[in-house]
């Protein structure tokens, strides 16, 4: 399917009665405020030529009150309407954003960090609200502007002397333009300090120990100290080019006053113009300062907009790997795995890996079969769990699940009738039931009979008697505001989410390295029951975890070396039996423990 | 245990301690002071000016009085220029000094503080203390506090010189400012509420985004993205009404200021009018009072921001000086012992500790170990060993009992000379960020010959050489590109290098392939040689060789001796070693 490149004008023209409304109230407010200073030079000419009255005054107030009310309304109007709709924009972007992060696969989450990726939803996004919002107000603000206020110089009071006044204040646009650019050079330095000096703190503080431990403390510091001193030379040079730009701002346009006492005092003598025009000509210079300053910044605004926008387009760009099956619920029910699992000759390789983490790997798992998987970091016993939830595809014909092809399966079967208790036991900052429930379709606030199954599941799991001791028992919220559950808490609580779905496969990754042994003994003897003609596969390292399965299969480097029962495997003395020996040292402590205590 | 991340609040006076922060600076601040007094002296004076202008104007005057004005003004103007510019740069000189110094004086404390505080306290918290919190403040100093002053002098001096003009229409002029005031008040008052709603609606985004995008092999796995996707939804909305919100209270309060300005505008020019045509004032005098009702309106609203930014400052100033107070130290002696050379004898006698004062995770331990003795100590998880590993460096104190090295009490040690004459090799090696032999080094003086030296004698050169830029190879963010059983070696090369003369140490237990672990042990046995040592064991090769084995439970020293008398004896190490062996 041809995809049209992501661009912003959708978003502008689903809001353009905003943005029309508001444009055409923001040229109302800058046609008015065009006439108060007018109105006062006004009445000025008028007191001074003593031909004024306290009628005379009165009307004139009276306008400028008009100008006034309009100019407020105004003002309430196109910041309600262009800021509103560049909000709108961003609350929909932001929505997008999300959806289509949900459909990208995982090889795109490993190779792009969380930290970037919240950028995108963070900085960039509101680098592009202001050029969408604000930056729209105020480039159009400042041309409509300063062509207004010209016309009103030249036409109103004269030529001569507009031209004159006004050759300084071009330098501010001008000035504005480079020193943003500078600034902005300058700026970036001081943040690459500043984060260095937070990386250096952090690693510091993290490292205390082993600082405290090799009497580091004094050269650690100095090194601190210089990092410190730079950052301040770096903020300085910030300071430095602030504190001569708003003074010399102010310098300008003072000059532009000078120019205009000068020349228009001449000309006023010479009663070439009134003195309301020379009051009104010295309001006008103070109106322009403001848009020539905007000028140079909008075009900082809208650049870096852009270069945002590329990034957010960026996520846009990407194409999940995975290929779905797209059918009908019916038809997604009518299907249904049985758990028979075969792996042909199977070798895979991570897409940015450089070479395979799985070798011609052959396996078959029965149905109901509960299979064990024990090698050592990095031996492809997670590649395994991967492929089997379609993580990633393997060669078609090396994975069959009930003799079909995994990739014959619609995603939303798999993830239905696969169950799986992740390494890193991620738990959503929601209600523990919430979480339990997590692989349900149905939702509990739809059928609170869920309930019961629930917490059937967490009994099962061994956690159920650790979350009535919490606050809120199952409506504890788990996590930063919450109770913070211990790491056998939360694995515990992982696979009670897994149970609660009683999948035809179910896969244990890890699940129980921080489960004590007791624990570990009924939660396997649960499963032992529960899993009865279901199929099960239990990756560990700890051969306690091991020891009920039906066969154990041991991974090194990718291929199968070793296969059988425990009873076979330590007979075989290999790495299962090596391993066996090992941890019965540990087993050994523990027991002593217990008995003293 | 209790988290220090809501710290107690700090007693004593922030703003203070703040300003004893700027005292060597007073000079200078003055010096501002007195430049930003003439600032707004210049700042009343220039309309002052071009009135005077104009009423040259009406009285037909000569154009030399104009040229005069426009001298004055010309004057004003580069006098105004220069001071600014001295003043701004002088107080942001004055702002960033006090911030690296006040950074400094943070992080000396933060070094100087006991692992305890380091075991409760996130780093992160540490962190913001030393960077974020003190950026607050460099506002304060270099910007706030200055034009909080130049805001008051300002209004005082509009005040006193309009009064001084003419009596009346200041008094009439000035009838709307404290509406101006109260609305300003207000508007902070409303804006604040509003903004904080943002805050945590955008909190609550970011919250749920990291944890969603962190998250999203779980989403996907479970087929969860249509409900996570209405779960984020509902949050963005939330946060786009709280927008909405906030942008509503700023479109009305900004037009509702400008309509006061122009009422007052009228009352000016209404009044002024009279006055006027009255022949009370001139009209230049008029054309002053309407640019001068104009100029208060800045001022008074910038004020009420500065009281806002400078209650955040000194929340943050609270924040930095609670941790300043913070006492937790592991003191040195005020005369220090410093021995000639630590032999390496080891003594506890009836040592008592907790972490918490509460929990005790040693109770009455007492052993020898005579210089030059390998000990290894065996128990279970929470036994007490890694304890007594940290005991030894004096990294925490004991609560009853005493520790001797050499025969003297360590609390009498020099810390530094202590902690030289130990190499504390953790389980969890910690690598900094830069190149291997950086690492090896640290920052001591010590040669590459000897880099190279260390590294070969404990085995690491076999992986260092094979890399890219070998001894140069950079070390990324905590050593992450390295396993596990090569940041074990490096650490034998960094601790070796050190020449300690007692070697402390943690074994790992992390998954190391059998090469490696080959490596490690031959590389633990050379270190050893010579040197006491004193060593939480795992692995049985590892404790059989030690001189004395102890075994501990519950903080208790359960059992003592050699591999054979505890054998021969038929207690707890005995089983042990029997279950290893079946």
């Amino acid at each position: 399917m041809e995809q049209k490149a992501y661009s912003l004008t959708p978003y502008l023209l689903r809001h353009k009665g905003y943005y029309i409304t508001g444009i055409l109230l923001l040229l109302a407010v800058d046609l008015s405020s065009l006439y108060i200073p007018q109105f006062t030079g006004n009445l000025i000419d008028g007191l001074a030529g003593g031909n004024f009255g306290m009628e005379q005054v009165r009307l004139i107030l009276l306008k400028i009150l008009a100008v006034g009310l309009i100019m407020m309304a105004g003002r309430f109007g196109w910041r309600y309407f262009i800021v509103g709709a560049s909000r709108k924009v961003e609350y929909e972007m932001r929505n997008d954003m999300f959806r289509h992060l949900e459909s990208l696969s995982t090889s795109y989450f490993n190779t792009h960090k969380t930290g970037n990726l919240m950028a995108y939803f963070t900085n960039d996004l509101e680098a592009v609200r202001m050029a969408t919002g604000f930056a729209v107000i105020t480039v159009f603000d400042a041309v409509v502007m300063t062509l207004m206020v010209l016309g009103k110089m030249i036409l109103y009071v004269d030529m001569k002397l507009t031209a004159c006044a006004f050759i300084p204040l071009i330098l501010v646009a001008i000035g504005c333009y480079y020193f943003n650019i500078y600034m902005e050079k300058c700026q970036e330095q001081r943040q690459d300090a500043f984060s260095l000096l937070s990386d250096r703190v952090q690693e510091s503080i993290t490292g205390i120990r082993t600082v405290k431990a090799f009497v580091q403390e004094e050269k650690d510091f100095g090194e601190f100290e210089r990092i410190s001193a730079d950052n301040m030379k770096k903020n300085l040079a910030v300071v430095k080019l602030r504190a001569i730009f708003g003074p010399a701002l102010d310098a300008v346009t003072g000059i532009s006053i000078l120019i205009a006492l000068l020349i228009g005092g001449k000309m006023v003598l010479a009663g070439e113009i009134s003195i309301g025009k020379f009051v009104a000509f010295n309001s006008y210079i103070g109106m322009l300062v403001w848009p020539l300053i905007a000028c140079g910044d909008c075009i900082n605004t809208f650049s870096q907009a852009a270069a945002a926008f590329r990034r957010i387009a960026s996520i846009f760009e990407e194409k999940p790997d995975i290929i779905d099956k797209a059918l009908s619920e019916g038809e997604l029910k009518n299907i249904k795995i049985q758990g028979s699992i075969r792996f042909n000759h199977l070798t895979f390789q991570y897409p940015d890996g450089t070479e395979p983490v799985l070798c011609d790997l052959s396996l078959d798992i029965r149905q109901g079969e509960m299979l064990g998987i024990l090698g050592r970091t990095g031996s492809g016993k997670s590649s395994l769990a991967d492929l089997l939830l379609r993580i990633y595809d393997c060669k078609e014909g090396s994975l069959l699940i009930d003799g079909k092809n995994i990739t014959e399966y619609p995603l939303a079967v798999l993830h239905r009738d696969v169950a799986y208790v992740p390494q890193d036991n991620f738990l959503f900052s929601d209600t523990l039931e919430e979480n339990i429930a997590f692989g349900l379709s149905e939702r509990i606030t739809d059928r609170p009979e869920l309930r019961k199954s629930i917490r059937q599941a967490a009994k099962d799991a061994c956690i159920h008697d650790n979350i009535m001791e919490f606050p809120d028992e199952y409506m504890t919220v788990v996590g930063e505001r919450g109770v913070t559950l211990s790491g056998g808490q939360k694995q515990r609580s992982s696979i009670a989410r897994a149970l609660l779905m009683d999948a035809p496969i179910l896969i244990l990754d890890d699940a129980m390295s921080a489960v004590d042994t007791d624990t570990e003994e009924k939660i396997l003897e649960n499963l032992v029951s529960l899993r009865k003609g279901k199929t099960t596969i239990l990756i560990a390292h700890r051969i306690s975890t091991l020891r009920k399965a039906d066969h154990v299969a041991v991974l090194t480097d990718g291929t199968l070396t070793e296969y059988g029962t425990h009873e076979e495997l330590l007979a075989n003395k290999g790495f299962y039996a090596h391993i066996y020996e090992k941890q019965q040292l540990e087993k050994g402590l523990e027991e002593e423990q217990n008995e003293n205590s | 245990m209790k988290i220090h991340d809501t710290a107690p609040a700090y007693k004593g006076n922030v703003l203070v301690q703040l300003l004893s922060y700027m005292k060597p600076y007073t000079g200078r601040v003055f010096f501002c002071l007195f430049l930003v007094l003439i600032l707004t002296a210049f700042d009343l004076y220039r309309p002052k000016l071009i009135g005077d202008a104009i009423d040259h104007f009406e009285q037909r005057g000569e154009y030399r009085l104009i040229v005069n004005t426009a001298v004055k003004y010309g004057a004003v103007l580069l006098f105004g220029f220069v001071f600014n510019i001295t003043q701004t740069w002088l107080l942001q000189k004055t702002g960033q000094q006090i911030m690296h110094t006040l950074r400094k004086d943070i992080y000396r404390h933060i070094q100087s503080l006991s692992c305890r505080f380091f075991d409760l306290t996130p780093v992160g918290t540490l962190v913001t203390r030393v960077t974020n919190d003190v950026e607050a403040l460099n506002e304060m100093y270099s910007g706030i506090l200055v034009r909080l002053f130049r805001n008051i002098v300002k209004i005082i001096g509009l005040v006193a010189v309009m009064l001084f003009m003419n009596r009346k229409l200041a008094l009439i002029s000035f009838i709307l400012l404290p509406v101006v005031a109260f609305m300003t008040w207000l508007f902070r008052k409303i804006a604040r509420k509003t903004y904080r709603k943002t805050r945590t609606a955008l909190t609550g985004i970011n919250a749920s985004l990291s944890e969603n995008i962190s998250g999203m092999r779980i989403i996907q796995i479970f087929g969860r993205e249509e409900r996570k996707y209405e779960e984020f939804e509902e949050k963005n909305r939330k946060l786009y009404r709280a927008n909405y919100t906030e942008n509503l209270v700023f479109a009305i309060f900004r037009p509702l200021i400008y309509i006061l300005s122009v009422f007052s505008l009228m009352l000016v020019l209404g009044f002024g009018s009279l006055a006027v045509l009255d022949h009370v004032i001139s009209v230049g005098m008029l054309f002053i009072f309407a640019q001068y009702i104009q100029s208060f309106f800045d001022p008074i609203q910038e004020l009420a921001e500065q009281f806002a930014t400078l209650q955040s400052s000194l929340a943050s100033a609270e924040k930095i000086f609670t941790l300043m107070g913070e006492d937790s130290k592991v003191t040195e002696d005020e005369h220090p012992v410093i021995l000639k050379e630590i032999k390496g004898k080891i003594e506890f006698s009836h040592v008592w500790f907790a972490y918490d004062e509460e929990h005790y995770v040693l109770r009455d331990v007492s052993f020898v170990i005579e210089p030059g003795e390998k000990v290894a100590f065996v128990g279970a998880t929470g036994a007490g060993k890694s304890s007594i590993l940290n005991l030894i460096g004096r990294y925490y104190d004991v609560q009853k009992g005493n520790i001797y090295i050499d025969d003297v009490d360590i609390r009498r040690l020099s810390k530094k000379q202590l902690r030289s004459a130990i190499g504390q090799m953790q389980q969890d090696v910690f690598l900094f960020e830069g190149t291997i032999s950086g690492n090896i080094r640290l920052n001591d003086d010590i040669s590459q010959e000897e880099v190279k030296q260390a590294a070969e004698y404990v085995n690491a050169s076999q992986f260092i050489d094979k890399l890219p830029k070998g001894y140069e190879e950079p070390v990324t963010e905590r050593g992450a590109t390295f396993s596990a059983g090569e940041r074990q070696l490096l650490s034998f090369a960094r601790t070796l290098a050190h020449k300690p003369g007692i070697l402390v140490m943690d074994e790992a237990t992390a998954n190391i392939d059998t090469e490696t672990e080959l490596l490690i042990r031959e590389a633990l046995e050379k270190l050893m040689n010579g040197r006491t040592t004193i060593m939480v064991a795992h692995r049985l090769s590892t404790i059989r060789h030690a001189d004395c084995i102890m075994v501990m439970s519950k903080g208790k020293i359960r059992e003592k001796g050699t591999h054979e008398e505890l054998l021969e004896r038929g207690g707890i190490y005995q089983k042990l070693y029997q279950l290893q062996m079946q």
